[in-house]
């Protein structure tokens, strides 16, 4: 009876121990699509490998893309692969889903395998020309690549993922990076000297008509006023009014001007600011689906 | 008489061709010709990265002459094998195989150089060529995939009956299909 017991608390204790063996092995087919459950999201994570927070941030920065461009994006992020060449098995994950739309094959995998430790994008035949593989290339090896060789796994991703979104969208940062920065700069800096210049020509233009027309008499029309004498009029505890009298030096004529001089004192700032309320309604989502787009294996891996 | 027997005759020539479906040959067998051209533009893909990649190297590794003119060698040989998909036969495939693998061995070696000189490897057009290359190989699995795919495709509606018998007198032959590269059964040999 002993014995028995012994024996099943052993077995007990070896599937405990080897359970860690067990997990999951995904092939193309067995990944499951939450795109099809639920149209607004994109990022594959049925390890937990990513957080839940990263994988949110992904889902809304592929569901823009797709809402701006149509290019459809499958991210899955997984420990084993069979088979365990990424390429293969990244292909084999969009041919079985077809991502992309049917005519456009703008489709897009993104493919993290943690145990391969290999990182995989594959695009589809529409996307060859906006998306090349030295273009992906750069994008794993400038965003990617040394993150994940920290196994720093969600900020690889989300970078990754901004990086794609932003190309996509005709920035073209990955472009010429070099050229791009040295013209940049070289804009900008002319932008803001003829900026300066501009600004400069108006504040003297501005300033010299109001003193010309500060010095003009309105008698014989000459700039020949002189400021004569001052007397002071009333005076408060933050205000002092003076009546100013200028005479002109052409034609004797004179005029008589007030001028106010705040002295000190703080003010009284801010009205009442009131804020509005909105509301908004959460809809529901339903199911996506992927159109049936092709691939020509194009798109570029790396590992770390 | 003769008008009737014109007539039976059309329509027996039409119950044959449509029993036969000679106009699903043609579909398939055009398939055919679309996949292998597309294998066809793959290689030449990569054949035309070649000069690109054998001038970046040269700046570096200027003394490595003979890898450099074996993949020239190579891709000059190979770009000369040109077939088109009428006269595909398992020999002609078999010698274009054969000259295309020969360039794949020849930039493996390339490439390898970087491993050599690491001012080549860190050379960004290197990095830039090497990730191109590599798109391409993928590529060229990928076609070369959709060719066999289409082949099976056609070769199975070619031998089924009863159109076995009278793709024959149509002109309709079976085509070959790509075989596992030779060389890659053979695994590197890895020495320290």
């Amino acid at each position: 009876m002993k014995v028995i017991a012994r024996h099943i608390i052993m077995t007990i204790g070896l599937c405990i121990l080897t359970l860690p063996l067990w997990s999951k092995v995904y092939t193309p087919t067995t990944i499951p699509m939450v795109h099809l459950e639920d149209r607004t999201r994109y990022t594959c994570n049925p390890d937990g490998i990513l957080s839940s927070a990263a994988v949110s941030t992904m889902d809304s920065i592929f569901y823009a893309l797709e809402q701006q461009t149509g290019i459809q994006t499958i991210v899955a992020v997984v420990g084993e692969i069979d088979p365990t060449d990424c390429f293969e098995f990244a292909h084999a994950l969009f041919a079985a889903q077809g991502v992309g739309q049917q005519g456009k094959d703008n489709g897009l995998v993104v493919l993290l395998s943690t145990e391969e430790r290999c990182i995989q994008f594959v695009i589809g035949y529409g996307l060859e020309g906006s998306l090349p593989d030295a273009i992906c290339k750069r994008i794993q090896s400038k965003y990617m690549v040394h993150l994940l060789g920290d196994e720093r796994w969600d900020e690889a991703m989300v970078a990754g993922s901004r990086a794609l979104y932003n190309h996509l969208m005709g920035d073209p940062t990955l472009i010429n990076e070099e050229r791009q920065e040295a013209d940049e700069d070289r804009q900008a800096l002319i932008g803001f000297m003829v900026f300066m210049v501009a600004a400069i020509l108006i504040f003297v233009v501005i300033v010299y008509i109001a003193i010309r027309k500060q010095s003009q008499c309105p008698k014989c029309k000459q700039h020949t006023l002189k400021r004569s004498g001052s007397m002071t009029i009333m005076r408060t505890n933050s205000l002092r009014r003076d009546q100013v009298t200028f005479t002109c030096t052409h034609c004797g004529h004179n005029v008589y001007r007030i001028e106010d001089h705040h002295l000190g004192g703080g003010g009284v700032g801010g009205g009442p600011i009131i804020g509005g309320g909105g509301r908004s309604f959460g809809g529901g989502s339903f199911g996506g689906s992927f159109g049936g787009g092709r691939s020509g294996g194009g798109g570029a891996g790396s590992r770390f | 008489m003769k008008q009737i027997k014109t007539a039976i005759l059309t329509i027996a020539a039409a119950l044959t061709l449509s029993s036969c479906n000679y106009n699903g040959m043609v579909e398939r067998e055009e398939a055919v010709s679309q996949a292998w051209s597309n294998v066809e533009n793959q290689y030449q893909r990569r054949a035309d990265l070649i000069p690109n990649l054998v001038n970046t190297v040269k700046g570096y590794a200027a003394h490595e002459q003979e890898t450099l003119t074996q993949v020239i060698e190579a891709r000059s040989k190979a770009t000369s094998i040109n077939i088109d998909a009428e006269n595909l036969t398992p020999e002609t495939l078999k010698a274009y195989q054969k000259a295309q693998g020969e360039i794949g061995s020849a930039l493996g070696r390339l490439i390898a150089l970087g491993e050599a000189y690491p001012d080549l490897k860190a050379n960004e057009n290197f990095k830039e060529l090497q990730a191109q290359l590599e798109g391409t190989e993928n590529r060229i699995a990928v076609e070369r995939r959709n060719f066999n795919d289409a082949t099976r495709s056609y070769n199975t509606y070619l031998r089924k009956f009863p159109r076995n018998i009278l793709s024959n007198i149509y002109g309709f032959d079976t085509k070959p299909y790509f075989e596992a590269e030779e060389g890659t059964h053979n695994a590197p040999k890895v020495e320290f």
